[in-house]
């Protein structure tokens, strides 16, 4: 099996493919992310903006192979649309993933990025040093059990070699006055910086990191490079806006 | 025990229900229809309402339910109906769940093409085989359902099925030739069903933990597998070592 890395041809400007447009935190960052790459949006819901759209039911079909085909990277968001109910917001979560990531790996899409969430990891205590190497404790409400199993789905595709895959586990966003700061918090700059990077740094194959800010007694650490047995350190090369008053 | 069946009407369901049947009172569904003397509603296991509807006044459910090749059904049926099975749970104060799957469910390719004596306590490598995958799922949701509740799953893992009088598979297949050694993980239709009667008898507070899983094979030499836990556990005592076809 063969992994399309985008080593050694990484383009300034890359073609990324951006799912669950219609939700807005997602749309918000697409908006930062296009004055750097060119996008195309999709969601299965019709979606106006200036960006290019194509929607999609991310089906087991062609439709969903030329949706990917052309694409550097792929972002992958976990959050649940609202307005679905939760059967159709876990259907969406497994099934359109493995769809997504299926059709990817057809058509040598290099990388997939996936947006989880830091929630994944709340039920630790607060006083402990939480990072990417403690196990995720989910709990079963749908957003939660759907980026655990959205997370899950990509972890085997990245186990089969068949895609690169990168999991930010984000912080809770903060934007446009969605979200009050709280120890837990991501602002929508550091987000898009992260997600920037993640598109072209030197990822390993499966890779996960913890993204927030730089906020008063931050719960999560965040940016630090991984290293395992006598392979070169993982580095995504994120590190938060300076925040906090002195 | 007032027992839901989900899927009897596949093609262990009959077993399981001979098995059981006079020690327990069964409720039997399938999205087929079912010729039983007991009791029998229809329904869709990934309909979240039908479900949770057809749970109630049960004290465990036993999930036979599988689609392998479609895509689409393979995750409503395999993943979602686990969710549905869940929540199904939940809403009724229903603590014992007896979950099946294939072995690969755990022990995916990774492990079966490298190793022996694998046993079902490792991390999960079901792989991107739609089978493995959404049963994978679907036994993930369980398990994340038992660290949040007071419900406990027991996963009986299978590979391959075999009648031990007959040498089919199913009644269908062409008979297997003996002495020709067969997939080192199998087990007959009876001893299968068996395992269902052990995972139903045993006190909750004897599982090692709120989740398990168990490898239902008997005694082979290949040493490919282990059945050890179950065995130790569940107290399951195969009667067909099916030694036919593995002895020359």
């Amino acid at each position: 099996m063969t992994i399309h890395t985008l080593e050694g041809k990484i383009p300034l400007v890359m073609n990324v493919l951006i799912t669950s447009a219609s939700i807005p935190v997602v749309m918000d960052i697409a908006i930062e992310l296009s004055s750097i790459h060119k996008l195309i949006l999709t969601d299965t819901k019709d979606v106006s903006s200036s960006i290019k759209f194509i929607r999609s039911a991310i089906g087991h079909d062609s439709d969903t192979n030329d949706l990917v085909k052309g694409m550097d990277v792929i972002i992958h968001s976990g959050l649940v649309n609202n307005s679905d109910n939760e059967s159709s917001q876990l259907d969406y979560h497994m099934r359109c993933t493995y769809n997504l990531l299926w059709a990817a790996w057809e058509e040598k899409v290099p990388r997939v990025v996936y947006l989880s969430s830091l929630t994944q990891m709340d039920k630790y205590e607060e006083n402990l040093a939480v990072t990417e190497r403690w196990r995720p404790l989910p709990r079963t409400d749908t957003q939660s059990l759907c980026y655990h199993l959205g997370e899950y789905v990509c972890r085997e595709f990245a186990r089969e070699d068949k895609l690169e895959i990168v999991c930010l586990r984000l912080g809770d966003i903060v934007n446009n006055g969605v979200n009050h700061e709280s120890s837990s918090s991501v602002y929508i700059d550091d987000v898009v910086t992260a997600i920037d990077k993640a598109l072209s740094y030197d990822a390993s194959g499966w890779d996960i990191f913890h993204i927030q800010s730089d906020v008063p007694n931050a719960r999560y650490l965040t940016g630090q490079p991984w290293q395992g047995g006598d392979e070169l350190p993982v580095n995504l090369g994120y590190t938060p806006r300076p925040r906090t008053k002195a | 025990m007032n027992v839901l069946i989900l899927g009897a009407n596949g093609m262990l369901g009959p077993h399981v229900v001979k098995a059981l049947e006079s020690a327990h009172n069964l409720r039997l569904t399938d999205i087929n229809d079912l010729d039983t003397t007991h009791e029998y509603i229809k329904i869709d296991v990934s309909n979240l309402e039908q479900v949770v509807e057809v749970a109630k006044g049960m004290d465990a459910i036993i999930n036979l339910s599988v689609l392998r090749h479609d895509r689409k059904l393979a995750f409503d049926v395999s993943a979602r109906g686990c969710y549905n099975m869940m929540r199904a749970a939940v809403e009724h104060n229903i603590s014992r769940i007896v979950n099946t799957g294939p072995h690969f469910t755990i022990t995916g390719r990774t492990y079966e093409a490298y190793d022996h004596l694998i046993g079902p306590d490792v991390p999960p490598h079901p792989g991107t085989y739609l089978y493995a995958h959404t049963k994978s799922l679907g036994q993930e949701i369980c398990r994340v359902f038992t660290e949040n509740y007071g419900i406990h799953v027991m996963s009986l893992l299978f590979y391959m099925f075999m009648d031990a009088e007959t040498h089919r598979f199913y009644p269908e297949a062409p008979v297997t030739e003996t002495g020709k050694d067969f997939t080192p993980y199998t087990v007959s239709w009876r001893d299968a069903a068996l395992s269902f009667s052990c995972a139903l008898d045993i006190d909750l507070e004897d599982l090692p933990s709120k989740c398990e899983a168990f490898f239902v094979f008997p005694d082979l030499p290949h040493q490919k597998f282990t059945n050890e836990k179950i065995k130790r556990i569940l107290g399951w005592k195969p009667q067909d070592r099916l030694e036919q076809f593995w002895r020359k």
